[in-house]
């Protein structure tokens, strides 16, 4: 309580709110090391949930860990992790993608959660409202059931700052690249998109990339997004985002000539693209590993796709996603269709990056 | 001296300063077992935060830093109390999660490394025993872009030959913004000044004197400046490009900026 009522003065909000569901970062041992994982077990011994939470991605797949070669020390840990969070009511999801299993808070819903891709899926394809929530301001507000009221709660936090024009029709990983210009150009801004449509699954790829170059928390998307049409745009500043900009964007987050393994996920993929990833894969069988990652649900319900990834040399790991995962000691080079993996894996994992679609990463390693 | 910030962790505590120019990152930027600082950036490394009161502008990084925070303070290594310019989520949870005190909206840069001071949780105070505060307000006036500065006289009682921006003393209960408009008339001849902004005070440093600036932003209609006995030369120049190219008084730069942008 003494957190939520700090972080709501440092941000001036006046009250509290209810909130339906808490989503949390921070479990990943990679990424959180001792400090959180000694913190997360002393804070289990007391605190408990208030509210329905799910938790994102740990450094490994727990039921596969020994087959990929990671050490017994990492995968204790992490297993550790996995019981506090356990232990405190949480539900062991290990999902960067609560919305695509089942965790879909309603238009005006008040949520707090922390996973960037996650919290730009809920503000602008749900329409609920969440701040861009870190690991222990989520925890806290998973703990009390309630989060300080501002920004992206308001409706005023919610208002358009930049007009983006596309003025190209978007396929595949043009979604991410979209995201990725968008997000270096309005930095802390909220865009509103205008010149295309995607599905759901589109606009997963577009916010996660926005979120990892900006600190976008949100978008509007013109005829698609449920409050774009509400959305005021008059007198707003505006930018055009070309095919060339996607081009001269795909060039630049590439670094790497020769790619060890195809990555797909950050975030985790959904049940008909592992499927559809499945389908590809059988049509185009790769000469280099494709490893899925996926939400344990999604797997365990698709065993059949996964069955025939892995007979083609690849993987479907859950629990775990692409940066958070330990997988440096494998793979120098990652080819991904994923704007956000590609922003993140040099600095977090010190890895090259081949970003492109799936089906000419496919065709390219035939 | 007594300077007067915003509460952020309760508690009162008395220490020696660790002070870092630069925004401070937990994560990487100190040992998470020992406490001992490792970012070179920070110009204090190798130092320990064990007992100090760590005085940054603010937090960056991971979010992972509050819980670093609060294994430091489990290990009895963290900071005995922190000052922060601006407080962010991520050190302001660390310091509540390892109930370290602490009060943010006081300029760091004034705060020096080694300075004895007490921070007061409870009020949103820091104090400095050993150093004397001397109020000044400084009038940045602009006219098409360019602001005008001064070079100091030697008759003058402080930073002599330096530039400056017109600035004076504060006298006793003394209108800040009424004595910078007065200083213009007295040092420039210019009238009809057009307010455009004051900054939050900026903490310039000489010694064991703090001045404490309080800056504005005047726009005037003319360039002809009649000086008087205080300056002996006047420049207006573009802030951003020129002002590095001149010797100016501490922090002139940071006055400049605070009103500004």
């Amino acid at each position: 309580m003494q957190i939520l009522l700090a972080l709501g003065s440092l941000s001036e909000a006046e009250r509290l709110v209810r909130i339906t569901s808490a989503h949390v970062s921070g479990a990943s041992y990679k990424m959180i090391g001792d400090p959180g994982l000694e913190f997360l077990e002393d804070f289990a011994r007391d605190a408990r949930v208030a509210v329905p939470t799910t938790v994102n991605p740990l450094g490994t797949d727990l039921a596969q860990w020994k087959e990929l070669g990671i050490p017994p020390d990492f995968a204790e840990k992490q297993a550790r992790i996995a019981r506090a969070y356990a232990t405190m009511g949480f539900r062991p999801s290990f999902s960067c993608t609560p919305y695509l299993i089942g965790v879909r808070p309603g238009l005006g819903e008040h949520v707090a959660w922390a996973e960037s891709n996650a919290v730009c899926f809920a503000n602008s394809v749900l329409g609920a409202r969440t701040n861009r929530e870190g690991g222990p301001s989520a925890l806290a507000a998973a703990i009390v059931g309630a989060t300080p009221e501002y920004g992206l709660h308001t409706d005023e936090g919610r208002k358009p700052t930049t007009v983006v024009r596309v003025t190209t029709k978007p396929r595949g990983s043009d979604f991410s690249l979209i995201g990725l210009v968008a997000g270096e150009r309005v930095g802390e801004g909220l865009p509103y998109f205008r010149g295309f449509h995607g599905s759901e699954e589109d606009l997963k790829w577009l916010g996660a990339a926005l979120a990892s170059s900006g600190s976008c928390g949100m978008f509007h998307l013109d005829g698609v997004t449920p409050e774009a049409r509400r959305a005021p745009t008059k007198g707003l500043r505006s930018m055009t985002i070309t095919r060339r900009d996607l081009v001269a964007a795909k060039r630049s987050y590439t670094d790497g000539d020769e790619a060890d393994v195809i990555a797909l996920g950050s975030p985790q993929l959904s049940e008909h693209e592992v499927r559809e990833v499945a389908h590809r894969v059988e049509r185009t069988p790769p000469r280099i590993p494709v490893w899925v990652f996926t939400s344990r649900t999604v797997r365990d319900a698709n065993l059949e796709a996964v069955g025939i990834i892995e007979r083609h040399g690849g993987r479907v790991l859950a629990d775990t996603c692409l940066e958070v995962t330990l997988l440096e000691h494998r793979f120098g080079t990652v080819a991904t269709p994923s704007g956000k993996g590609a922003y993140y894996l040099p600095s977090l994992c010190k890895q090259r990056v081949i970003l492109d679609d799936i089906e000419r990463l496919l065709e390219r390693y035939a | 001296m007594k300077i007067r910030g915003r509460r952020i962790v309760p508690g009162r505590v008395a220490g020696d300063v660790l002070a870092s120019p630069v925004p401070f990152s937990f994560v990487g930027g100190a040992d998470p077992v020992t406490g001992k600082i490792l970012d070179p950036s920070t110009g204090v490394a190798d130092e320990r935060l064990a007992g100090r009161i760590f005085a940054f502008p603010h937090g960056k990084g991971s979010t992972v830093g509050s819980y670093v925070i609060y294994g430091l303070a489990k290990r009895e290594v963290a900071p005995a109390g922190i000052v922060n310019a601006s407080a962010e989520g991520i050190v302001a949870v660390g310091a509540i999660l390892a109930g370290i005190p602490m009060v943010d909206r006081i300029d760091t840069a004034g705060l020096r490394t080694g300075d004895r001071i007490s921070l007061d949780g409870d009020r949103g105070t820091v104090e400095l025993p050993g150093v004397r505060a001397t109020p000044v307000v400084t009038a940045v006036l602009r006219n098409r872009g360019r602001i005008l500065i001064v070079r100091r006289s030697e008759k003058v009682g402080s930073f002599r030959g330096r530039w400056s921006a017109i600035s004076g003393h504060l006298e006793g209960r003394e209108d800040p913004k009424a004595r910078a408009v007065q200083e213009v008339r007295e040092e420039t001849g210019l009238r009809n000044l057009l307010f455009r902004a004051a900054g939050a005070p900026i903490l310039a440093r000489h010694n064991q004197t703090m001045y404490v600036v309080h800056p504005f932003l005047f726009d005037v209609a003319s360039r002809r400046v009649r000086l008087d006995w205080e300056n002996v030369e006047h420049r207006w120049v573009r802030p951003a490009e020129e002002l590095d190219r001149f010797q100016t008084v501490p922090r002139l730069k940071d006055v400049v900026a605070a009103v500004l942008h």
